[in-house]
């Protein structure tokens, strides 16, 4: 099982950053290659550098969405947790996927941007105890806790803290998946059996320490600079960040 | 441990590779096989395929049926038995001057709007495409926006819609704004349009901020949302011939395009573009940084562009038919190719179709007459299927005989129109058929049983 969810994975973040084979070119889900400067990104809507102007973190304000959801999750140890328990303290970027993902413009699109934030607030102690990156899947039948810890494993460095996180089941899975609004569908070939794939829209949130949800990314605006220019301004409005402080890191 | 780690990268490497090829195939079919409307928010799912249902967004009339404003659901699907038919009617209670409609990012709901009610609609569209339910009716829109009144344009954005607003429920003029609700129909904020006296930051490139709004795009790549202006409650609720013969309603319509930053919502240009510009279309060409217009009263289209510096712009670039006899141009719809604009001309009740390869140069190329009146169209992502309704307002439409009310398709060969089917919504007494919105099984996974059933339901 471990190896099929080794090779999927591959596959999608190899799909995601083109299909060129070059022996020089860094392994498909390596630091390295998620760190390249200009990775040939094919999915569509998604360019890797933003092609306009990032507006100044702290020069707008972010509505409250609605409130962001809890609901009893496991995390990579299998451990037992309420989400919310993962609220409040640290500004949140939350995000669905699942770990045999071939969507391009899903699960593993949400996964190279989330690490590039993660790299952009990695070592700053300022900016990277202010965040928490969790990734949940919503396929509990397949990435059970080890498959997550699996999925994590070349990713959390624990600077920012990111959890890969699952659910014990389909019914504890979708009361979570409901209180944000993230429509999951199983494929179903003619005859009705599972594909074993899904067809979701891509989304990722951002959560203010009130717990509530302050912005919503789907492919165009999920980018590793919005999003952090929009983690700087709730840091300017909550007063960790001054405006001095913030800088285009 | 070193040589082991390096051989399974490079298996891991190899067979993904290998992989691409599978991959590359799926995707180059599903853009092929996309069948979805053109004019559509792009942030939505695309129906992969053929479109099974048409939603359309009906005002009920006086006496007529029910007399209630519903949404119909028309079969499309040629391999449908119900093909060309009626299968679903839900009224709604009462009249309320619907208009247009418009789907959430995930194609879950339906929102639809009342002019004059203020009331929206929440339709839920994937449990069962071909029979849509009633999820929500939003009652508050114009003490939640703070006074906006006439909700227009539903416009999809990552789990939330904008809703554009035509009035205000101070002078019932076209000062306004747009809201923003979640996609399950809660408020979230208002935005209200910048004036000549708070501008909001904005520039002022012409003579006038005049406030007003009707539709709204978005150019996500250059971070960019457009908005136009119409008309407010006092001339949109009054009689057609006595608003044109009354020189004082005739100077209540907008007269601009704003430009917004899209992330932050903030209006950055506001464009003078005389004469009511309604309807907006995007390019949807990665390097096609523009967004046509057409004005209803000067008879104009319009390019909203982005100059070689990088700053937006706003020209005219061709006249609709013979602007001097104002032939009311109504709905566009851009070819997902970028080099066709189908425009609707209401009074002739002409379809007209303009080469658009050169955007600052329309060329017409072809018209022909859909009806005695014409106003919305929805052409299929593969520009083969058009689509067209003929309601412009409840008290614009035309009366007597010329007030025809259908729903019909016209096949497309790239060189004339063919007519397939025509629905007659008076001979149904459904009432005046508006805008259409495109549903399928496709997009939730799921294909009818010859009961009706669904074979696999959303979990």
């Amino acid at each position: 099982m471990k190896v099929l969810i080794v090779l999927v994975f591959g596959l999608s973040l190899t799909s995601l950053y083109g299909c060129e084979s070059d022996k020089d070119t860094p392994l498909p889900g390596s630091h390295e290659a998620m760190a390249e400067a200009n990775p040939r990104i094919v999915a569509d809507g998604w360019t890797p550098d933003l092609s306009f102007e990032v507006p100044e973190p702290g020069t707008y304000s972010l509505a409250t969405i609605k409130a962001a959801g809890g609901g009893i999750v496991l995390d990579s140890n299998g451990e037992e947790l309420d989400l919310d328990s993962l609220l409040g303290d640290k500004i949140v970027l939350l995000t669905f996927i699942y770990s045999s993902c071939v969507d391009l413009n899903g699960c593993p699109l949400a996964t190279a941007v989330f690490y590039k934030i993660k790299e952009r607030f990695k070592d700053d102690p300022k900016l990277s105890d202010q965040i928490r990156l969790i990734s949940i899947s919503f396929d509990p039948e397949h990435d059970t806790p080890d498959v997550m810890k699996l999925y994590g494993a070349g990713f959390d460095d624990g600077d920012p803290q990111w959890l890969f996180l699952t659910t014990a089941s389909e019914e504890a899975l979708q009361p979570v998946i409901e209180k944000y609004g993230q429509m999951v569908l199983r494929m179903y070939d003619e005859n009705g059996k599972s594909t074993g794939t899904m067809a979701h829209v891509l989304r990722a949130f951002l959560i203010d320490r009130s717990k509530n949800i302050r912005q919503e990314y789907s492919v165009s605006f999920l980018h590793d600079k919005l999003v952090t220019a929009d983690i700087k301004t709730l840091l300017l409005e909550e007063g960790v960040l001054l405006a001095d402080d913030v800088t285009d890191k | 441990m070193k040589k082991k780690a390096v051989s399974k990268a490079k298996w891991i490497q190899s067979i993904a590779t290998s992989a691409c090829v599978l991959v590359a195939s799926v995707v180059g079919f599903q853009s092929t096989a996309m069948a979805d409307e053109t004019c559509m928010s792009p942030y939505m799912a695309k129906i992969v395929g053929q479109e099974d249902y048409v939603y359309v967004w009906t005002l009920g009339v006086e006496g007529m049926g029910d007399g209630q404003d519903k949404l119909v659901t028309m079969s499309v699907n040629p391999n449908a038995d119900s093909y060309g038919k009626v299968v679903n009617v839900l009224s709604v209670g009462g009249r309320n001057e619907a208009h247009h409609s418009g789907l959430t990012d995930d194609r879950k709901y339906l929102f639809a709007g009342g002019l004059d009610s203020n009331k929206i609609f929440v339709f839920d569209v994937a449990t069962n495409p071909a029979k849509p339910t009633l999820h929500k009716v939003i009652t508050d829109f114009v003490e939640k926006t703070g006074g906006m009144v006439g909700p227009h344009t539903f416009y999809a954005l990552p789990g939330r819609v904008m809703v554009t607003a035509l009035s205000n429920n101070v002078d019932h003029g076209g000062r306004t704004g747009m809201a923003e609700y979640t996609n399950e129909g809660e408020f979230i904020a208002a935005h209200w349009n910048p004036t000549d006296e708070d501008l909001r930051g904005a520039e002022k490139v012409g003579n006038v901020a005049d406030g007003y709004g009707y539709d709204i795009r978005a150019l996500p790549r250059r971070n960019v949302m457009v908005t136009s202006s119409f008309t407010g409650w006092s001339n949109y609720m009054m009689d057609f011939g006595q608003m044109l013969g009354d020189p004082e309603a005739m100077k209540r319509f907008g007269n601009t395009a704003i430009v917004w930053d899209l992330h932050t919502r903030k209006p950055k240009k506001v464009f003078e573009v005389p004469g009511a510009p309604l309807e907006i279309r995007c390019a949807w060409g990665s390097q096609n940084n523009y967004c046509f217009t057409t004005t209803a009263l000067t008879s104009k289209i319009w390019l909203i562009y982005e100059d070689e510096e990088g700053e937006w712009q706003a020209k005219d670039v061709a006249e609709i038919g013979d602007p001097s006899k104002v032939p009311l141009p109504v709905d566009i719809s851009i070819t997902a190719d970028d080099q066709g604009l189908w425009v609707q001309t209401f009074l002739d009740g002409k379809t007209r179709f303009f080469d658009i390869s050169d955007p600052f140069n329309p060329v017409q190329k072809y018209e022909h007459v859909i009806g005695e009146q014409v106003n919305m169209i929805s052409q299929s992502w593969d520009g083969k299927r058009a689509y067209f309704t003929s309601s412009l307002l409840g008290n614009w439409d035309k009366t007597g005989e010329a007030d025809e009310q259908y729903f019909k398709l016209f096949t497309w060969n790239g060189k004339k129109l063919s007519h397939e089917f025509t629905v007659d919504f008076y001979e149904l007494k459904l009432g005046r058929a508006h805008q259409m919105r495109f549903g399928a099984y496709s997009l939730y996974s799921q294909k009818p049983n010859s009961d009706g059933t669904m074979l696999s339901q959303t979990k």
